[in-house]
């Protein structure tokens, strides 16, 4: 064999490998949802097709998936708004204003960044419980900010530095001030940044586990994470239909957001931030 | 500009960063100083908390599951991160061959890092399901094994079984990074993959639970276990231990980003 037909055959092998690597568990996932016996792969089992499970869970209001649904998609929504005016503003000074922590700032972000959650969580807890607020949206909204805000800051960072400073000064001489400048001329060019940035937040903010699981205790405020995570039937065995169509339900919408948003903003940030 | 000018451009500058700086001490450095604190009392729900200094210190040196989590978390980093990056730059090399439809091809790669993490943790634990999961009927549709596993059953299989779980999540983040191949940014991947598995907790939370008989506790989950059942003293201890590891590797990582050099 010829050493370009090898590598053809190579290559064949390898493409086959990925895809039925990547996918198989995933189409597991969505026939098992669509399946009316989930344990359809034991023998004494056939296999027949139902969209049952879907129409229960997003119907039976005991299983409290619509709730959940609702909790994550609104915690997530005013967490990525919210981070992403603190991110712009932030950004927007660091990448044009000389100040005294200029470069500290940004750095302590980005370490503080990578704290593990274990080590806040149970602080938060006591912090939350002093409040009033477990089982509340604060609860999550307000770490969440601070755990999204430096992935946001730096995309944003990236994003403006690369904006010409020529801006502003032009807009200076127009007597305007940082504020408007902000707000009328370099939010609009960052706007692609801005956009990319709240949606990894909200992504980011509606997939949270553990603050979830210790900071709410029921369907009034518990996100889908926590909801998939200790799904219980109505009849106390494990419900793997009800599960899988809850998770199809909850990853198809992040599948299409992150294949859509992802090639730009990795581009993005290893460009920006990464090569420097 | 004036010297004016200047003063208040700066003003204007800590102004537009405060509410980040706010946020971040008020949810992050204030907790993790608090967890410090937290673990040299004695701090459990119901009982008067007593300051103790290192008595929980020293509770760890010979607490038999606090060393099986660390030494769970250091094999499953130690077997998961090279795997993960030897698939992703075999996955890299793939995807830069001229093929007809790369873009499916890149999109389907990517799905595992799309789905939500207890989304796939779930899956695989049916995947798992002795009587009725895919990686049985697969293997008795080889033939490969004379009867189903009981993989969730033994500390080595179940070590395994998470292993496989984490490298199919994760193999992807490698991948997009290691693509423009480039060693500082593989550097910088490494380090950031190495201390997102030392923190891990909700693919083992829903696939293993930590067990068989704990041989599947990670660091975090040892930590929550106890805040879950309300000893916040002994809790934090561990997750100061979470932390500083965490924290170590951190500054390695702004170090080899060259992250610095970005701002200025």
């Amino acid at each position: 064999m010829s050493e370009r037909a090898l590598k053809r055959v190579l290559l064949a092998l390898g493409i086959v490998f990925m895809l039925v690597f990547c996918l198989t568990p995933f189409i597991y996932m969505i026939v098992v949802s669509v399946s009316e016996k989930p344990d359809f792969l034991s023998a004494a089992v056939d296999f027949s097709a139902t969209l049952a499970n879907y129409r229960d869970v997003l119907a039976v209001r005991s299983l409290h998936f619509l709730d959940y649904l609702r909790n994550s998609v609104a915690i997530g929504g005013l967490v990525a708004l919210i981070t992403g005016g603190i991110a712009a503003l932030s950004a927007y000074a660091v990448s044009r204003i000389e100040f005294r922590g200029r470069v500290f700032v940004p750095l302590a972000v980005l370490a503080f960044s990578m704290f593990p959650q274990i080590s806040v969580v149970g602080y938060l807890y006591k912090l939350m419980r002093a409040a009033g607020l477990i089982n509340t949206y604060p609860a999550l909204i307000l770490p969440y900010i601070a755990w999204t805000a430096p992935l946001a800051f730096w995309i944003l960072l990236s994003y403006m530095t690369r904006i010409p400073r020529d801006f502003d000064d032009a807009a200076f001489v127009d007597g305007a001030d940082r504020l408007t400048i902000f707000r009328k001329i370099i939010l609009p060019v960052a706007l692609p940044g801005l956009i990319s940035a709240m949606l990894l937040v909200f992504i980011a903010a509606f997939n949270e586990f553990l603050f979830a699981l210790m900071l709410t205790s029921d369907h009034s405020a518990r996100t889908v994470p926590v909801g998939i995570a200790l799904f219980e039937g109505l009849h106390g065995e494990v419900p793997w239909g009800y599960i899988m169509a809850a998770s199809g339900i909850a990853a198809f919408p992040l599948i299409v957001m992150s294949l859509y948003f992802q090639k730009f903003v990795i581009q993005d940030v290893t460009r920006g931030a990464l090569k420097g | 500009m004036g010297l004016g000018n200047r003063l208040s451009d700066r003003r204007t500058a800590h102004l537009f960063i405060l509410p980040l700086v706010v946020v971040m001490v008020v949810f992050i450095v204030v907790p993790v100083a608090g967890t410090f604190v937290t673990s040299f009392f004695r701090d459990i729900t119901y009982l008067e908390p007593a300051f103790t200094f290192l008595a929980n210190y020293k509770r760890l040196a010979s607490d038999a599951g606090f060393w099986q989590s660390m030494r769970f978390t250091s094999l499953f980093v130690a077997v998961c991160i090279p795997v993960e990056l030897l698939l992703g730059m075999v996955f890299a090399l793939i995807l830069n061959e001229r093929l007809p439809a790369r873009g499916v091809l890149r999109a389907a790669v990517l799905v595992p890092w799309a789905i939500p993490t207890i989304v796939a943790a779930r899956t695989w634990e049916l995947i798992y399901n002795y009587s009725y999961g895919l990686a049985n009927w697969v293997l008795a549709l080889l033939h490969a094994a004379p009867q189903p596993v009981n993989w969730l059953g033994s500390p080595l299989s179940a070590f395994g079984a998470l292993v496989i779980a984490d490298v199919w999540k994760t193999t992807p983040c490698f991948f997009r990074i290691t693509l423009p191949i480039l060693r500082p940014v593989i550097a910088v991947a490494l380090i950031f993959r190495t201390i997102d598995t030392i923190r891990i907790l909700d693919l083992i939370y829903v696939v293993t639970d930590g067990g068989p008989g704990g041989s599947t506790t990670s660091l975090s989950l040892y930590g929550y276990k106890f805040f879950n059942e309300g000893d916040f003293g002994y809790g934090s201890t561990i997750a100061v231990v979470v932390f500083v590891m965490a924290f170590l590797l951190s500054m390695a990582y702004l170090r080899a980003g060259g992250f610095k050099g970005a701002v200025e």
